[in-house]
């Protein structure tokens, strides 16, 4: 008797062995031109970067491409985080120090993907002349950037530095009001209000990158698209498959610069994948560099090739639980005290994180200008220190009425939920019970709620955060976001010692003297007062293949102008 | 084989039938054919088994479920380094650190695998039984009546049900979330807030989201319901008590439902499983449960991002879904051959 | 038949019309906007964001503008520069008479804030056609899986191969996507280097991800087939075909197979719809530039423009497939009437 699903079975065999068939072509297919193709990844589970307009990015992952086509006025240099001249090669400063003039390398030019002819091409005015980068590209930069049509995120940080940009963004004054000023063709000048020892970093930023009117102007929002976006950087977008991959070729006319020279590299791909995808493609060979998942640490140290082309780089970050020192017990200072001395950083580090991290005493990481560095505060700040943890509880327990650390009611831990943070927060919990026999009650929130949740003063009693540098100082850390007045102090930590030194240290030019001052003012912040609770300075990991020629960077943002690939 | 068919139908006689059918009572009868079926009987134990050890959690745990040994964090016993060869020990030039007083291994902060799973085992039942109780409530309800009434009303309904299936699972689940995670926790104790509040932590703060989720599942169920009375309806064995007078709601109950509950409990034992994937994919997207409660759907999603170095995290957690998937299924399949009056003194 | 498809079309349209109002008030009901980030932005830089999209108006007013957007037409002259705010799905020129450049353009489903390039048409034109091959390839390979599966299972009731084809199905469905993927993509792209790991464009990119995404719902379909044959397989009328004399494969084919299908049709259109807007997981362990990521991003980034568009999109096709099982079971079961 025969039964009709004899049919069905042999049909799916068939469609199997078809699949396989595919599979075997398929690989054997696969194969590489002479061009020196760099794949790496971005990490971007939600897809897009938002933007690859340098007046309108913020985050890190656009950054990364916007810098490869937007080298500033001044740029960080990537294997010393020194601040190195960029598409000027000098500045002056006025006197009274808030007047900068910089002077631009001429002739760079402004250039742009033709996709008819698949070339990198020069831009030319409509009499034909090559168009380069010149002074007006900038006034035009930091006018369109404060504009509040513009809408940029990150209009706030240049607003601080040039006369008159806050009044421009907040759309009380015209743009052309901004005291920047086209001097000549090679010549920018811009005026800050006060005097500041960091200006020239601020003045580098992406936000007031030189953009292309004439392309704004004509494409609209569409001028990232290729094709359209007109850059002068070392390589040029050729390709964006949205939610995809962004392709960038070398740009044969960028004249190459000490940090960021000519290119060596052809192409560099990038495919818009969380860490696993990356690794994985990684092992499969399809990415010659890759981020790192941390469940795949221990794994990676172990093998033989894998440790090999493992990186631990810094980033200029930190990763932190404040408190709300309004909220109920934890305006204890003691309280606070006893449970910051209480975690232990290091084994959170070795033992979850993985990642070389490094136990964090203070707020602002050392490697930015002008924070205390562990060599010359090896003991400023705070540490684990259990003993201390129980005698500030004493202390604690009796200013809060209760006569053991059981009574306290549980304090709320909220963070952000990801599998990452989960792990880290209960390992705080768990710490804080073992050494206080207090208790935290975890709450995971969902993320837009919980960042939402953290404004406007309705922080919870304890939540998790994390800063990164806009730019390379202390101030960026310490005065921007602990200052009493501001906006992103959460904590509602409010100190005039604490806002006294960090005016201080920012109008001081010396740097040895602001270190001082901001060493005293990380005293107060976690270690007096302990607002917050410092755990640990990120690190960057990265997977490259054997065969990469490569720098290593210490910013957090690689430089593939000088990466090369070797045979 | 279709010869043995054949005549085990024949031996099914309308008239035989009929007359069982006056004489037992239909839940009698389908217990008796039900314990016949071994492979529901193994489901029934399996999932018996799951509450008890759900119900007993404490006292099985060999370690308490949130116990961190931070230096034992991803360590595994000897035993699980050979059942996944890629996971290859320290002392054999490899990354695993072995421990054999964990049982299936420690996770990443160094917690007991097997500890957590016989914990996450509370959880994962709430899911699978919150979230189908509201979906079976409103679902078969709403089928019954939509596909029963017929005409304008069955149109308008289903209209509704539309409108319910698009509605966005995920935009609810954040809103009750947000709500119920802040809302309930500061509720002052002796008030039914309270007790709801410390119902939903014990369920990691999930208890809301699993509603949420059988408040907006019912329509599938819905559907297959009003499709069933739908064809079911239109039977000569309806038609006929129809015709005697037969009310119309003894008709739903005595004649339509049990002719529906067949694909019913099947279709609902298979969206059990959907449901607690629900659960793993909002751990996946960062809505799970507070730790340090454990529930499988975060295991497995936590898991599955150390898959390829650290497999027992998720596989283990999996397997253990797997069996209760596997006792749910069954089970539904006996209990559908068991409720179906044609089977009716078959085997 | 033509009156009923026509009024389940107009009801199609009333549907999205009430669904848009219930999501619109929900979404906004939700803590936390869309400038709600890890690094918060200064109240003043968060205002004039809120502003360029208009989110500081009322709410009322802002339903309002975006149901206008959509359906109401506009007329444009001259040279338009690409605004990801005003980006139409139908752009018809007119001729040159009616003033330079003019054309007629309509639906625009706005911008989404998550990017600052594109509107949600721009992702409609590019990710939707992804995530419909992708759809329609784990949709055949559930049915291709699944049928056979059930109807096997269904003919050798109570046989080993019913407990095989029955274990696989619940293989198939008590494994989550979250696991069967990077398992998949472990074994398959990484160890063996068989098909690529992620990725999409080629045949072989389809092959992984429809099998993780279809497998699950293979054994939803399975078990569907298997129940409702061996439900059909006892009716009257499979018996007085067997008592014919029929071959068991002319009554399983012929009369037992399609009268069975009710309950598969039943989910397959909601299945089916669910499909081929996209799936977040698989899309995402994939690196898959597809709809499904924009279903669970635009929720958790209070994207609203994109919240809409999604429930919008999978409302219409839902309904859409609803109208369209609906014909099914009336050619499948001539005894269901519609009139």
């Amino acid at each position: 008797m025969q039964y009709p699903h004899t049919k069905a079975v042999r049909l799916s065999l068939l469609v199997l062995l078809i699949c396989a068939a595919f599979a075997v072509v398929g690989g054997v297919t696969a194969q590489s031109s002479g061009e020196k193709v760099l794949t790496t990844g971005i990490n971007q589970v939600g897809g897009d970067p938002e933007t690859l307009d340098p007046n309108l990015a913020q985050a890190s992952q656009e950054l990364a491409v916007i810098q490869e086509m937007f080298p500033g006025l001044t740029v960080q240099d990537t294997a010393t985080g020194d601040l190195k001249p960029g598409i000027a090669s000098s500045w002056d400063v006025s006197a009274d120090g808030k007047t900068y003039t910089y002077h631009l390398i001429q002739n760079i030019p402004w250039v742009h993907w033709n996709s008819q002819t698949n070339q990198v091409e020069q831009v030319k005015d409509s009499s034909g002349n090559p168009k380069y980068v010149t002074a007006s590209d900038l006034v035009y930069s930091w006018q369109r950037v404060l504009d509040p049509k513009t809408a940029s995120p990150y209009a706030y940080v240049p607003a601080d530095f040039v006369v008159g940009g806050d009044d421009v963004e907040n759309g009380k004054a015209d743009p052309s009001t901004l005291a920047v000023k086209a001097v000549d063709d090679w010549t920018f000048q811009v005026t800050a209000p006060d005097a500041v020892s960091f200006i020239p970093n601020i003045d580098g930023l992406w936000p007031t990158d030189p953009v292309p009117q004439d392309a704004i102007e004509q494409y609209g929002d569409q001028w990232t698209e290729p094709g359209n976006m007109e850059s002068y950087g070392p390589f040029v977008l050729s390709d964006w498959q949205h939610d995809a991959s962004i392709t960038l070729v070398k740009n044969p006319f960028w004249p190459g610069i000490t940090t960021v020279p000519q290119p060596k590299l052809d192409k560099i791909v990038y495919t818009l994948l969380d860490p696993a995808g990356q690794f994985a493609n990684f092992q499969a060979g399809t990415l010659d560099a890759s981020a790192v998942p941390v469940e795949q640490i221990d794994a990676i140290k172990a093998d033989a090739t894998l440790s090999k082309e493992y990186y631990v780089g810094t980033s200029p970050c930190t990763y932190y639980v404040g408190f709300n020192v309004t909220q109920p017990v934890v305006s204890d200072v003691h309280l606070r005290r006893a449970i910051s001395f209480a975690v232990d950083r290091q084994s959170i580090v070795d033992n979850v994180t993985k990642g070389g991290q490094v136990p964090a005493q203070w707020f602002a990481r050392p490697g930015l200008l002008a924070a205390p560095t562990l060599d010359s505060n090896p003991d400023l700040g705070i540490k684990y220190d259990p003993d201390q943890a129980k005698s500030e509880l004493t202390l604690a327990l009796k200013d809060l009425g209760y006569s053991s650390a059981a009574d306290v009611p549980a304090i709320t831990l909220a963070y952000n939920d990801s599998s990452g943070h989960a792990a880290i927060m209960a390992a705080i919990q768990q710490q804080v019970k073992d050494t206080l026999g207090l208790n935290l009650q975890l709450s995971a929130r969902e993320p837009t709620t919980y960042f939402s949740s953290l404004e406007n003063g309705g922080s919870p009693q304890m939540w998790r955060a994390g800063w990164c540098q806009d730019y390379p100082d202390a101030d960026d850390f310490d005065r921007v976001v602990f200052r009493s007045d501001s906006t992103q102090n959460n904590a509602l930590f409010k100190s005039a010692d604490f806002d006294k030194l960090v005016d201080q240290a920012r109008a001081e030019t010396d740097t040895a003297k602001r270190q001082a001052l901001y060493a005293q003012a990380e005293d107060i912040l976690v270690n007096q007062q302990a607002a917050i609770i410092p755990i640990y300075w990120y690190t960057t990991l990265e997977l490259t293949k054997s065969n990469i020629e490569r720098t290593y960077s210490v910013t957090g943002q690689e430089e593939y102008a000088t990466w090369d690939i070797g045979s | 084989m279709a010869v043995a068919e054949s005549n085990q139908t024949l031996g099914t006689g309308v008239a035989s039938l009929q007359k069982k059918a006056q004489g037992q009572s239909l839940w009698l009868d389908a217990w008796k054919r039900l314990r016949r079926n071994k492979l529901a009987l193994i489901g029934a134990i399996i999932i018996l088994l799951n509450i008890f050890v759900a119900i007993f959690a404490a006292q099985l745990a060999p370690k308490p479920y949130d116990l961190q040994v931070l230096t034992d964090n991803n360590s595994a016993p000897a035993w699980v380094t050979k059942l996944f060869p890629n996971m290859v020990p320290k002392s054999e030039g490899g990354y695993v650190n072995i421990n054999n007083s964990y049982i299936l291994g420690a996770d990443n902060v160094g917690r007991d695998l097997l500890s957590r799973i016989i914990y996450g085992s509370r959880v994962s039942l709430a899911v699978a039984f919150v979230g189908p109780f509201f979906s079976l409530l409103i679902g078969i309800t709403f089928g019954l009546i939509s596909g029963y009434a017929g005409g304008k009303v069955d149109n308008f309904m289903m209209r509704f049900v539309d409108i319910v299936y698009a509605f966005p699972t995920l935009l609810l689940v954040i809103l009750m979330m947000a709500f119920f995670r802040s809302g309930f926790a500061a509720a002052t104790p002796g008030t039914f807030a309270y007790a709801v509040g410390q119902l939903d932590s014990s369920m990691g703060g999930m208890l809301f989201i699993f509603i949420g989720i059988g408040i907006t599942s019912w329509m599938n169920l819905a559907r297959l319901v009003r499709g069933q009375v739908l064809s079911v309806r239109e039977k000569e064995y309806i038609e006929a008590a129809r015709s005697l007078g037969v009310s119309t709601r003894e008709i739903m109950f005595r004649h339509v439902l049990p002719n529906i509950l067949g694909p019913v409990i099947v279709s609902e034992t298979l969206t059990i499983p959907t449901y607690i994937s629900y659960e793993a994919f909002l751990s996946f997207i960062g809505l799970g449960v507070n730790p340090p409660l454990p529930s499988w759907g975060q295991m497995i999603s936590d898991g599955s991002r150390a898959i390829s170095s650290y497999p027992n995290q998720a596989i283990f957690p999996a397997f253990a879904l797997f069996l209760v998937m596997f006792a749910f299924n069954f089970l539904g399949d006996g209990l559908r051959d068991a409720l179906d009056p044609r089977m009716r003194g078959v085997d | 038949m033509a009156a009923f498809v026509v009024r389940r079309f107009l009801w199609m349209f009333l549907i999205l019309f009430v669904l848009s109002i219930i999501v619109f008030a929900l979404m906004h009901a939700v803590p936390g906007g869309p400038f709600d980030q890890e690094k918060p932005l200064p109240p003043a830089t968060k205002a004039i964001m809120m502003e360029k999209y208009h989110l500081n108006e009322p709410v009322v007013n802002q339903y309002f503008d975006y149901i206008g957007d959509i359906l109401l037409p506009r007329v444009t002259y001259g040279r338009v520069v690409p605004d990801s705010a005003f980006d139409y799905l139908i752009n018809i020129p007119l001729p040159a008479a009616f003033g330079d450049q003019a054309t007629i353009r309509w639906v625009n489903f706005g911008p989404t804030y998550k990017s600052r390039s594109l509107s949600v048409n721009d992702i409609f034109r590019q990710n939707l056609p992804v995530s419909f091959q992708l759809g329609v390839a784990a949709l055949a390979v559930a049915l291709a899986i699944g049928l056979p599966l059930g109807i096997i299972a269904a003919l050798h009731r109570n046989t080993i191969y019913d407990y095989t084809g029955m274990g696989v199905a619940i293989f198939g469905v008590s494994v989550p996507v979250i696991i069967l993927g990077p398992v998949l993509q472990y074994l398959v792209g990484v160890q063996w280097k068989l098909l690529p790991v992620t990725g999409w464009g080629d045949f072989e990119d389809m092959i992984l991800p429809a099998f993780a995404l279809g497998f699950a719902q293979s054994a939803l379909i399975a078990r569907l087939t298997r129940a409702s044959l061996l439900q059909v397989m006892n009716e009257d009328f499979i018996r007085t075909a067997r008592a014919k004399g029929l071959s068991e494969r002319v009554v399983v084919l012929g009369h037992a197979l399609k009268n069975s299908l009710i309950p598969v049709v039943t989910v397959l259109g909601p299945l089916f719809a669910a499909l081929v807007t996209g799936t977040f997981v698989v899309e995402v362990i994939f690196g898959i530039p597809g709809m499904g990521r924009y279903f669970v991003t635009s929720v958790t980034g209070r994207d609203y423009p994109m919240i809409m568009a999604t429930i919008l999109l999978f409302a219409a096709f839902l309904v859409f497939m609803n109208i369209v099982v609906d014909i099914v079971y009336a050619w499948l079961d001539p005894r269901i009437r519609y009139d």
